[in-house]
């Protein structure tokens, strides 16, 4: 059992962060196939729309509601699990609509927002829109749902603050009161048309409509009319939901490519959630080219032809080939090493370094693989 | 290639993947760009500024800096953006602070959808499309965007508030930017990606929504760290059999075998994008490097002078 997998064994949640492009989303499914296969039931729920995680677990397209692995999948990839494997992708603007109809008074608000302009854009357009989302889907899973491990891949953000910021930002917006104010007199003119005066002549709107336009004010007074009366539950969900974060059954799972960007951003995150109080579970160091060399100097092509003739025929031209492959190799493997190494001395929870793979992981065997490594 | 060539353009948008080399590969297309003559602007998004010091030179910030001859860098913020677009919106100064140093006014320009995308882009398209003495400010911008779904997000912005914005002064401004957007004779994307399945994968969607979505020209696909076959099929069967011999024979052979196999895989993603996509391909290989510094990227920019 890998250091990461061992740090997760008692817990029921685990969150993989990271910058894009690390490997996030094979080292959450590996994370869930590892566990479903020592017993459990377990469900990852991706951000990543890449069709190949589906593919890879024999799913035809993931959606929004859990579908589980079929056991015809194990069984082709000789695999026998002692427990079961579910798989989800995240629809934000789904997930929005759920949470916008929990909270509503009734259908009639419910509607009303979902017809507005703006609450249609929302999910896509309004930034950190997505991690709260994850989020929300996050708490509404471990509360209704009765899995013993959920495995949440985290959207790929350019910066990894979104994740925990995105929420406050967002109720920050939707629980505006000096904004409720400002458009007071907006509000209930909806979409009859607003004309400058009745913004109440404040130079301050006027001044705003100058630059938006005054129906985007309208349209923004109707969304927060609507929203009234909502944001207390949001507020009260959004606090759960960090508490919720900050529990022991939490374990964070940062994943890292071993490029000084990565690393950069890995250890940033790591201080946050430690400033945050969230349990970090491990730290996974994904494709590292693995040092093969460990003397100094390297051979020269002299050397390893006289090698190769000892094995068979001398062969020149492989022998130089051979002498700079293996010193590129070992510019790559002994910069990753330092940054391997970076990652680890700013992080001591589980620690995984996994070499990277010459062959591309996309099938359950090859998960189970990556799995018992971590 | 329809049109002029990729740098004589006034716009190339490089984007891709998170983690392909994006910024290495604008910041190689603009002094291939200098190289020739030409004065380039660089301009990041609201991230923590890499070209600048990728090419050894302090951070800009929002103001044009010069960091290396005829390549000048900038870093595109939204309240930067905001203050410039509001301050030229609305003409004074006295109004400006009046209205968005007000800390209500704050809430509705995070609160207005792709009000904060629409800004930087603005600023980046006002670049292009800006004149000193009677000439563009600058021959050549090269945006170094956001990975693919963000990219997606802040190019798409101008045709949204087409889309749903009634005629204003929102409207007037997305409506210039999605004609220079859109003009094949003034603007192209170059998508970047890595030999790589995912990369490869993500590249072949990106494709799909630039044509789908954007209407951007793309003009090129930048294969970025690719290795190169040095090894014949009978010298990979010999070195699969030698990987157990000792020191120096061994690591020599099983670092031999991995180069081949990477640059097997790497052969059979490139092949798939280039049949998936029918765009102009440069291929920029892989460099064994010990850091990413001015001189790595002066190494890219080599690679891709002779074939833009």
């Amino acid at each position: 059992m890998g250091a990461v997998v061992e740090a997760l064994a008692g817990k029921r949640i685990a969150v993989c962060v990271g910058s894009g492009g690390v490997g996030k989303t094979t080292v959450a499914a590996a994370l869930g196939l590892t566990r479903a296969l020592s017993g459990g039931r377990v469900l990852v729920c991706t951000i990543d729309p890449a069709r190949r995680l589906a593919t890879s677990l024999g799913l035809a397209s993931l959606g929004n509601l859990e579908t589980r692995v079929p056991e015809a999948k194990f069984t082709e990839a000789g695999l026998a699990p002692r427990g079961e494997l579910w798989a989800m992708m995240l629809d934000v603007k789904r997930t929005w609509d759920d949470v916008v109809a929990h909270h509503a008074r009734d259908e009639a608000q419910r509607d009303r927002i979902y017809g507005n302009r703006l609450y249609q854009q929302l999910s896509s357009a309004l930034a950190g829109s997505q991690e709260y989302m994850a989020m929300e889907k996050l708490y509404q899973l471990s509360t209704e749902r009765d899995y013993d491990l959920i495995v949440l891949d985290t959207p790929p953000t350019a910066h990894a603050l979104d994740f925990l910021d995105a929420p406050d930002r967002i109720l920050d917006f939707l629980g505006n009161d000096t904004a409720r104010t400002l458009l007071a007199p907006a509000i209930g003119a909806g979409k009859m048309g607003l004309r400058l005066f009745q913004l109440g002549g404040s130079y301050v709107a006027k001044g705003l409509a100058r630059f938006t336009g005054a129906q985007v004010l309208a349209d923004l007074g109707d969304f927060m009319s609507g929203f009234q009366g909502m944001y207390e539950g949001f507020k009260e969900r959004a606090a759960a939901v960090r508490a919720l974060l900050a529990r022991p059954e939490v374990g964070f799972v940062l994943v890292s490519s071993a490029s000084p960007r990565s690393v950069d951003e890995a250890l940033f995150f790591h201080e946050r959630l430690r400033t945050e109080s969230i349990p970090v579970a491990g730290v996974v160091a994904n494709r590292v080219t693995p040092e093969l060399w460990d003397g100094v100097p390297l051979p020269d092509a002299g050397t390893l032809d006289r090698a190769l003739a000892a094995r068979g025929p001398p062969d020149p031209g492989l022998a130089e080939r051979l002498a700079s492959t293996l010193a590129e190799h070992e510019v790559l493997a002994r910069a990753d090493a330092r940054e391997v190494g970076r990652l680890f001395a700013g992080v001591t929870a589980g620690q995984v370094v996994v070499p990277r793979l010459e062959t591309d992981v996309h099938d359950l065997a090859a998960l189970a693989r990556l799995g018992a490594s971590l | 290639m329809p049109g002029p060539a990729l740098l004589d353009r006034r716009l190339l948008i490089v984007t891709g993947k998170g983690g392909v080399g994006k910024s290495t590969v604008a910041a190689a297309l603009a002094l291939v760009a200098a190289r020739r003559g030409k004065r380039v602007l660089v301009a990041e998004v609201n991230t923590q500024e890499r070209i600048a010091p990728l090419l050894g030179a302090p951070p800009s910030g929002f103001e044009p800096g010069q960091v290396s001859p005829g390549v000048f860098t900038i870093d595109v913020t939204p309240r930067e953006s905001m203050r410039e677009y509001g301050l030229m919106t609305l003409k004074f100064r006295a109004i400006y602070d009046a209205v968005f140093e007000n800390r209500m006014v704050r809430f509705f320009l995070r609160a207005i959808p792709s009000l904060s995308e629409l800004v930087m882009l603005g600023k980046i398209l006002y670049e292009v499309r800006r004149e000193e003495r009677g000439r563009p400010r600058w021959d050549l911008v090269v945006l170094d965007a956001p990975a693919t779904g963000h990219a997606v997000q802040l190019l798409r912005v101008p045709q949204v508030l087409l889309d749903t914005v009634p005629p204003g002064p929102l409207r007037r401004d997305a409506q210039w930017m999605r004609d220079l957007l859109v003009d094949p004779a003034l603007t192209a994307m170059a998508m970047v990606t890595l030999p790589e399945e995912m990369p490869v994968a993500e590249v072949i969607d990106l494709d799909a929504a630039v044509r789908g979505v954007l209407g951007i020209h793309r003009a090129a696909l930048v294969v970025n760290a690719m290795p190169d076959e040095r090894f014949s099929r009978a010298q990979r069967e010999r070195l699969a059999a030698l990987g157990g011999e000792p020191a120096p024979l061994g690591p020599a052979a099983r670092a031999g075998r991995l180069q081949a196999l990477r640059a097997e895989a790497a052969g059979r993603h490139l092949a798939h994008a280039r049949a998936a996509l029918d765009l102009p391909t440069l291929v920029v290989p892989l460099l064994a490097r010990d850091a990413w510094d001015r001189a790595a990227v002066e190494a890219v920019a080599d690679g891709l002078e002779g074939s833009v």
